[in-house]
């Protein structure tokens, strides 16, 4: 892990993402899959927040994609939900990065919730809707361990100089 | 401008087949994270097996062997039963029953959305599984593949909303749609009327109406009958006799080579020549029975399980098929036995459903 020049080690990027595809598929006891964050759309949005001249959108549809086939739903599907987070994010990237640890977990919640809630209506129209509310407890966990994947990955980039 | 290509994708992908190979492509890769998080779990069992002490695996192998010993004892009389139901299956004219080729898969991942019921397992499209094909484990049917990839497949378990599978009470042939319900430990049956002989306990195997699952094979145990005068059927519960959240090693089952169409002509050429003897029931039964050997006694399980398609109790449009069933599994057993009931008076028991719990219970001795 050499300190490298700038625009270096883009790799962790890829690195991470690939471990949070892992996580998103890893096997959990039955009463904690309900609450299995959204570990791929969690750090999209902080690589999004901290490198958007890097990860963008196309990155987003791209892993959303890759999830599609991983889940066996529709193709595009997460796709489409990765891709509005990612925007989301994005539009609010500059008040975003100004605000306390809190509120940047709030605003999270709000954007996951909405994503969640495209997903059931996705879920809805390709047959299989869910038992509704559960649906949100993923995005109430993600909102929870945001500021951990926030600082740990902080610190991970200024350790690695990830640019 | 990406929204408009996801939908537009998940569109085709809906619709057409046309991106079926770029999705078996991406699998190929993909798949292996399924691999990969599972290893923690195999590295622990391989660790556990190496370091499994010598006296656990005498004992193991000990248990291994009287299982075994059993099975064989077991698969021993299977064979002279196999043997006896072909040649009945003969006497009736109808086509025999092909046995059905196994092979074993391993489960490598569970699906992540916990509203639905999906394993992955590691045999795929270049194993020569297909899609449709129904999935085993020892103790009973778990669910069928829905979807290919090349090296792995995604089974869809009976217990997942989506899914329901025929299915008939081994005891009386009764047939029902056996529905899942998203918990792992119940099945539904709809559609069930409220007089209908069915009790808790009864065991529910697969009927092979589908023209999907083979015939024959256990699918769960009734748990609970309610009767609640205020809904129009029966609440029937059922808990799926396989382990469907915990079984490691399933079998695939390639049936014969018959496609759909063959299978259901020669069903409906089965069904035929079934309800032709049914014309005057006093004859078949009495005629072939007594001829094969007098061990029938034990052979009224199979021959209870596949020709009893019209031992329809619950089928009351059709009553001239219900006392015609019934003597056909009755008779093998009664000869045997003490001849526990009279056999002349049963037609008379069975016409209403409300009295058919009767011949059943006295069938159990």
């Amino acid at each position: 892990m050499a300190r490298h020049a700038p625009a270096r080690n883009g790799w962790v990027v890829w690195l991470t993402f690939a471990i949070g595809l892992l996580l998103s598929v890893s096997p959990l006891p039955q009463f904690m899959e309900i609450f299995r964050p959204l570990w791929l759309a969690l750090l999209l949005a902080f690589w999004a927040l901290a490198l958007p001249h890097k990860i963008g959108m196309v990155t987003a549809w791209m892993l959303g994609l890759a999830e599609d086939v991983l889940y066996g739903t529709l193709l595009g599907q997460n796709a489409l939900i990765l891709t509005l987070i990612t925007f989301l994010v994005l539009s609010l990237q500059q008040r975003l990065r100004m605000f306390p640890m809190w509120q940047q977990c709030l605003v999270i919640l709000v954007i996951f919730g909405l994503a969640q809630l495209v997903q059931l209506w996705l879920s809805a129209l390709t047959g299989n809707r869910q038992p509704t509310l559960a649906l949100v407890l993923p995005a109430l966990v993600s909102a929870l361990l945001w500021p951990w994947v926030s600082y740990g990955l902080r610190g991970l980039r200024l350790r690695l100089k990830i640019n | 401008m990406l929204v408009v290509l996801s939908v537009a994708v998940m569109v085709v992908d809906a619709r057409f087949t046309l991106l079926k190979p770029v999705r078996s492509q991406m699998s190929l890769v993909l798949m292996q994270s399924y691999w990969i998080a599972d290893l923690p779990e195999r590295l622990y069992q391989g660790v556990a097996s190496q370091f499994g002490s010598r006296t656990e695996l005498a004992a193991d192998n000990e248990k291994l062997k009287t299982e075994n010993l059993l099975l064989q004892g077991r698969l021993q009389k299977l064979a002279a039963l196999t043997e006896q139901n072909v040649r009945l299956r003969e006497l009736l004219n109808s086509s025999a029953l092909v046995n059905e080729k196994v092979e074993v898969a391993e489960l490598i991942g569970m699906d992540p959305n916990p509203f639905t019921h999906r394993i992955i397992i590691n045999k795929g499209e270049r194993d020569g599984v297909v899609l449709g094909q129904p999935v085993l484990d020892a103790r009973g049917l778990m669910g069928q593949v829905v979807e290919l990839m090349p090296y792995t497949s995604r089974v869809l378990l009976l217990t997942d909303t989506t899914h329901s599978i025929p299915v008939q009470v081994n005891r009386n042939g009764l047939r029902a749609i056996a529905s899942g319900t998203g918990n792992p430990e119940r099945l539904e049956l709809r559609h069930v009327a409220d007089t209908a002989d069915i009790k808790e306990g009864d065991l529910l195997v697969s009927s092979g109406l589908g023209q999907r699952f083979p015939a024959g094979y256990p699918v769960a145990t009734v748990k609970e009958v309610i009767h609640d005068s205020g809904q129009p059927f029966a609440i029937v519960r059922a808990v799926p006799t396989a382990a469907l959240n915990r079984s490691r090693y399933l079998l695939l089952v390639f049936s014969d080579g018959r496609s759909p169409e063959e299978r259901a002509a020669d069903a409906a050429q089965q069904q035929e020549s079934l309800e032709h003897p049914s014309a005057d029931p006093a004859v078949v039964p009495s005629a072939t029975l007594p001829a094969t050997t007098p061990a029938a006694a034990t052979a009224a399980k199979p021959a209870a399980t596949s020709p009893a398609k019209p031992a329809t109790t619950r089928a009351a449009p059709a009553p001239a098929a219900t006392p015609a069933a019934t003597p056909a599994a009755a008779p093998t057993k009664t000869p045997a036995t003490k001849a526990v009931a009279k056999p002349p008076a049963k037609p008379a028991a069975t016409k209403t459903p409300a009295t058919a719990p009767e011949t059943p219970r006295q069938r159990e001795e």
